[in-house]
């Protein structure tokens, strides 16, 4: 007792050993604009809230390629991590061709740059670029894809259920992959938001159960992910569809709640921007609402300056950055507009 | 889901001893060990004297959990399947077709939204006609009596270069393979959905290519505004179309009409919550005067919002 006590006190690793360890087991993955901005690492969990549509899913996309893609294959550096994605598909409407094309896309760019640059002195036929940007790494493709893991949830049961599970799931793919799952992705939070706000709080004739509640599903989620970060160090990156503060949405949310006594001190409420604006109105519980470390507001622009581009406006705030940016997205990925 | 009780047979571990634990902790089902915290469960174990076999229960009902999930499938395999198994359908007009990358894709639930007399009705009988007549099974839930037959016919023998002798064997095999329903209700509309899931899934219909409704926002709009309830319904369709969708390789086809917004515009039906349920939102509208109809993209998983074509009806 008292040796198992002291060993428990004794020190396991100098600061070296324990900083070195945290970059290995922690590492910094470049997140694509407009996540850029504040350095997020494991254990943090980003909400990435909008209209929809908002590209929402398309950031989702782009940073799941930093990540899949390996650091360096045939000496060609692609700047990746090498690490899996765990990707759990509430509103079931992921498009694999979009990420396979997104992938390619990147694939052949990098490859270019790499070619071009070793090239550029021997070779400047326009055939030779021409090959680089039709051709690309079927293998690195096959690889990286496969680091790519997807679910899809139908209800919260099933949410839940993959979510109790997930810890043996996590296991599996490591002995699989050789690699951990770094980014947890959950798109979107709100999908079966007004199926079990339906649920009864209390299931009938029933004593003391719970039953699928917003609450209780909220609860449960919440707890579930929070202790699985604790053994699996993930980044969980949350897309949330909310609609812009106009009339119309006011409306409809407003009336629903008046109907529902029991649910009346909904979370609701209405969330202002850097210059006071009304943005959104939040419905997700308390319990959601606070867990989520990071959250960004994305929205496309109504501005006429582009006509050709769209571009999409983008606002950190948790933490209150009051510093808006202007982003665009392309095949090649998402860029700032200055 | 599964009352404990009925378990026993395939989970020997899930006994009366381990029901009557389970029991003190109001936990009569699997779906009851959803909403609980399993790691205090398995504290609680501690105080029984046959914690190890409790235990042991416990994971035999995670297994059970397990399969209460779909399938985890890695990027690799999600593309085969939808390389594989996911194709592009007509419908029935080329520029629409080339528009769209190949026309309605197969898993997907794609949206037309439009006036009235703006010609969705008119894209669903030519979608459903050529698809009829040379891939396969169609169903039509119709809302508002606006399937013909007729128009069937007549875009059928519009748009064949064939022998009178043919068009009539064409048009007989185009008729077999659109099956028609009648819906003026979200309930009997959950009915036939359940009911085509079911025949689905024991494999006894099979070939069904496309599945349309037209309109589904006359079916859902009466119900919303009563609160939450209506809502979830609305949500629940949705939910139930994308599996149908994904899992039987089904494309699926629905309208929404038009009402009148602020300011003398207009905005879909069914709006807000709606609003991220299909995979493609289309706007179709006509040009009165010119007679030159248009789509544009609302949203896609890959082309930009605002993208336009135009085309005009046989």
């Amino acid at each position: 007792m008292a040796s198992a006590a002291r060993k428990w006190i004794e020190a396991d690793e100098t600061a070296k050993q324990f900083l070195a360890r945290v970059f290995s087991e922690r590492p910094f993955l470049p997140l694509p604009p407009p996540l850029h901005r504040i350095p997020l690492r494991p254990g943090n969990v980003v909400e990435i809230v909008g209209p929809s549509p908002s590209s929402k899913t398309r950031i989702l996309m782009q940073a799941a390629i930093n990540c899949i893609l390996p650091k360096e294959w045939k000496g060609v550096n692609y700047g990746g991590l090498e690490r899996l994605v765990m990707f759990v598909d509430l509103d079931c409407r992921f498009d694999v061709l979009s990420l396979s094309r997104l992938l390619k896309q990147r694939i052949i760019r990098e490859n270019g740059n790499g070619v071009g640059h070793k090239l550029s002195k021997v070779d400047n036929s326009p055939s030779r670029s021409k090959d680089a940007h039709t051709e690309y790494d079927k293998e690195l493709f096959a690889v990286s894809m496969r680091r790519f893991l997807y679910i899809r949830c139908y209800d919260s049961s099933e949410f839940l259920a993959t979510l109790k599970t997930l810890h043996f799931q996590l296991q599996k793919e490591k002995e699989a992959h050789g690699s951990g799952v770094y980014l947890l992705m959950i798109d979107s939070i709100g999908a079966f938001y007004w199926m079990d706000r339906a649920s009864p709080s209390i299931p009938p004739g029933s004593n003391n159960r719970r039953s699928l509640s917003l609450q209780n599903v909220s609860d449960i989620a919440v707890q579930e992910i929070q202790k699985i970060l604790v053994v699996h160090p993930m980044l969980v990156l949350t897309t949330k569809a909310a609609s812009l503060q106009d009339k119309v949405a006011s409306r409809e949310v407003i009336r629903s709640t008046g109907q529902l006594s029991i649910e009346s001190n909904l979370d609701s409420r209405i969330i202002r921007s850097s210059t006071n604006a009304q943005l959104y109105r939040e419905y997700m519980p308390s319990v959601w609402q606070s867990f989520v470390s990071h959250r960004i507001l994305v929205r496309p622009s109504d501005d006429s300056e582009y006509p050709k581009q769209h571009i999409y406006l983008s606002e950190w705030l948790l933490p209150s950055l009051k510093l808006p940016d202007k982003f665009t997205i392309n095949d090649d990925g998402t860029y700032i507009v200055l | 889901m599964a009352a404990l009780m009925y378990l026993e047979c395939g989970y020997p571990l899930i006994d009366s001893d381990f029901r009557n634990f389970c029991a003190s902790h109001n936990i009569i089902s699997v779906e009851d060990f959803l909403l609980h915290d399993l790691y205090v469960l398995v504290i609680s174990t501690e105080q029984h004297h046959n914690s190890e076999r409790l235990k042991e229960g416990i994971t035999q009902v995670l297994t059970i959990i397990n399969k209460q999930h779909q399938p985890w499938v890695d990027g690799q395999e999600l593309l085969d399947d939808a390389l594989q198994n996911k194709r592009f359908l007509p419908t029935g007009c080329r520029s629409i077709d080339t528009f769209l990358h190949g026309g309605l894709r197969e898993g997907y639930l794609t949206e037309l939204v439009g006036t009235s007399s703006s010609g969705k009705t008119q894209i669903c009988l030519q979608a459903a006609s050529a698809v009829a007549k040379s891939w396969g099974k169609i169903i039509f839930l119709d809302s508002g009596n606006s399937f013909s037959p007729k128009r069937v016919a007549q875009i059928v023998t519009q748009t064949s270069d064939l022998s009178a002798y043919e068009v009539d064997k064409a048009l007989q095999e185009v008729m077999n393979n659109i099956v028609c329903f009648s819906v003026f209700d979200i309930f009997p509309l959950f009915e036939v959905l359940h009911q085509l899931k079911n025949n689905l899934r024991s494999q006894k219909d099979q070939h069904i290519r496309m599945l349309i409704i037209d309109s589904i926002s006359s079916l859902i709009a009466p119900i919303l505004g009563g609160g939450a309830h209506g809502h979830a319904l609305m949500v629940s369709v949705g939910f139930l179309l994308k599996r149908l969708a994904h899992e039987h390789d089904i494309s699926i086809l629905v309208t929404n009409h038009m009402v009148a917004g602020e300011k003398g515009t207009s905005k879909p039906a069914l709006g807000e919550s709606w609003r991220s349920i299909p995979h493609i939102r289309l706007l179709l509208s006509k040009d009165q005067i010119s007679n030159i109809s248009s789509i544009s993209v609302l949203r896609h998983p890959h082309m930009a919002t605002g993208d336009r074509v135009e085309f005009a009806f046989q």
